[in-house]
């Protein structure tokens, strides 16, 4: 590593370095992230502790008032909404990998190949992501409109399909949240993989063909093997993100018909600021931490088994 | 106007034959496909907004409007004064580009030119900040945003934990890190020579360098604060506090669906029109943040 600018002409003097020659050397450094310091303190890392902390209490408001062990959690899992949440969960999951995951990567192997109009078409699909995400759920929210009003349903018509009831429908409505928030979000995912299939070596390609690769053999030999990293990184921050989802299941559903979408995030949101029941709230969070952490984990550790 | 030499799994040569031809087409109409999807629908709510009240409502809708009434977008700015949340989120966005840029890049200044000992491990708990899922954290931080602790101030119905928020972006940190990876150390050494405080150093000789990394900060900046709804709709509960989301989804439940539209429409011209002038950069900024963050 590089000296520093400002050890650079000290080298003579650094032997004897204390405590105190440290501080005279490098206290105007750390002033200069004494205000970042206090700002990640109050509003990251306080909260998170202070949020474990908290699980383990009962709570008036948001203040602690007894200690009670693990009665949060045993409220929160014991709760019949836990279960519904948990397989919920497990059909975003579901549905953001056959939708989120695999759509910016079919995208962006597509705009990729393009010859003609190729950054009209990266543009555009770029162009949701710019929509603000309230404003997006809500103009889905009317586009998804159950009955023939619904311009959905109306473009279905055209194809002899029968109106659907779409987010008032428990069947339909994880896949519709999930429709819209990969329509919005699978943009700036694309954007990764073009930027990553355009770093792969033309003469691979070319020397492929001469050796006579037909397109899915240079798919599944050159493309593929070149983005299974970011593909792999993809599929985390996918998983990682259902975990949080919020904003969609807020304003399209209120995580309705009959908690039929209910998220996690949702839930101990309403937890906290509609059944006032702080210590929930954050034992829930805890738990989807949990999870979390446990799924991230067991991830690097299969990714290093399939690298080594 | 392609690039004759992009890395495509299609060459010219197979494009010559008539089943690749065929797969080639197919593919170019999907492509439309995903094309119109993304377009369309906020295209159709932005017209449909013009439409009168009888048109809007007509069963089944039209797509493209034959009544085009200006002046009701001009009625509803004035009623549901939209001019007041633009000028909040202008407002939220000056102090939030302040913040952001100043802090997170004194930080990112901090970790890849000062480098004091200890600070890798000042690093590595900024690290965690991105990986570890913020769904602990929520009710302990409103908590301190309605009773500040030590100084028991009650922060909501005021801008200062938004700005404050976005002075705390690991984000933002790890792209101006990485962009200072870069400026050579002799350049700060020639000025540490002739007298330059560490201060003085960032902000003569580091900040006139960074330019495109700050507007890439910027523009997302910018398109975060549009974007924000979670912190502004629980902490700007007062309606004159209120954002342009935060607007449309509070005035939700009150308001009639084609006014609702007009609203949706206030909320997704500006960005549009910014990344119609700035879509460059703000690709570059969206690969870009995403790549630093795997």
């Amino acid at each position: 590593m590089d000296r520093t600018a400002s050890s650079g002409g000290r080298r003579r003097r650094a032997r004897g370095s204390g405590f105190v020659r440290y501080w005279i050397k490098e206290w105007s450094s750390w002033l200069l992230v004494v205000p970042s310091v206090l700002f990640f303190l109050f509003f990251s890392w306080e909260p998170l502790l202070r949020g474990i902390y908290l699980s383990f209490f009962e709570t008036r408001g948001f203040e602690p008032v007894r200690f009670i062990g693990l009665q949060n959690y045993v409220d929160v899992v014991s709760h019949s909404v836990f279960w519904q949440i948990l397989r919920n969960t497990f059909v975003y999951v579901f549905w953001s990998l056959v939708l989120g995951f695999f759509v910016p990567i079919a995208v962006a192997i597509l705009v990729n190949e393009m010859r003609w109009l190729q950054s009209f078409f990266r543009v555009s699909a770029y162009f949701p992501s710019m929509v603000p995400g309230i404003a997006a759920a809500m103009l889905w929210m009317f586009l998804f409109e159950p009955s023939e009003h619904g311009l959905v349903n109306m473009a279905l018509g055209l194809l002899g399909i029968a109106p659907l009831g779409w987010l008032q429908d428990s069947s339909l409505t994880i896949v519709t949240i999930v429709l819209t928030m990969t329509w919005r979000g699978f943009g700036a995912i694309m954007l990764l993989f073009l930027a990553n299939l355009q770093s792969i070596n033309n003469e691979l390609y070319e020397a492929a063909a001469i050796d006579g690769a037909s397109i899915r053999h240079k798919l599944a030999h050159i493309m593929l093997p070149h983005i299974s990293p970011l593909i792999g990184l993809t599929l985390i921050l996918q998983i990682s993100g259902v975990f949080q989802i919020f904003n969609e299941p807020l304003v399209l559903t209120e995580g309705g018909p009959n908690n039929a979408s209910m998220t996690l995030q949702l839930q101990s949101y309403f937890y906290a600021f509609r059944y006032f029941e702080a210590g929930r709230s954050v034992a829930l969070g805890v738990i989807t931490f949990l999870i979390l952490m446990v799924i991230t984990l067991v991830f690097f550790r299969l990714q290093k088994k399939v690298s080594d | 106007m392609s690039k004759p030499n992009s890395p495509r799994l299609i060459s010219d040569l197979e494009l010559r034959q008539r089943p690749v031809k065929l797969l080639y087409g197919m593919l170019f109409l999907l492509m439309i496909a995903v094309t119109l999807i993304c377009l369309l629908p906020p295209i159709w709510i932005i017209i449909s907004s013009f439409k009168d009240l009888k048109e809007f409502y007509q069963v089944p809708p039209t797509l493209i409007p034959r009544t085009f009434q200006l002046d009701k977008l001009a009625r509803t700015w004035q009623e549901f004064s939209f001019m007041q949340y633009y000028m909040n989120t202008m407002l939220v966005t000056l102090g939030t580009l302040f913040f952001t840029v100043t802090f997170n890049g004194l930080a990112g200044y901090f970790f890849s030119k000062l480098k004091p000992k200890g600070s890798a491990l000042l690093f590595v708990l900024v690290l965690w900040t991105i990986l570890l899922p913020n769904t602990v954290g929520l009710v302990p931080l409103y908590s301190n945003l309605v009773d500040f602790p030590i100084l028991h101030l009650n922060l909501t119905n005021t801008y200062w934990p938004l700005w404050f928020m976005a002075a705390a972006n690991p984000v933002t940190i790890l792209i101006f890190k990485n962009f200072f990876d870069a400026i050579p150390d002799s350049l700060l050494e020639a000025a540490h020579i002739d007298g330059s405080t560490k201060m003085g150093i960032f902000f003569r000789i580091i900040v006139p360098l960074s330019g495109p990394v700050i507007v890439t900060v910027i523009i997302l900046a910018v398109n975060g604060v549009w974007n924000d709804f979670f912190w502004p709709f629980m902490l700007l509960k007062e309606q004159h506090m209120w954002t342009v989301i935060v607007a449309i989804y509070n005035l939700k439940t009150s308001l009639p669906q084609d006014i609702q539209f007009i609203g949706l429409t206030f909320a997704i011209v500006p960005p549009v029109l910014l990344f119609i002038v700035f879509q460059r950069y703000i690709m570059q900024g969206a690969t870009l943040s995403g790549s630093v963050k795997g």
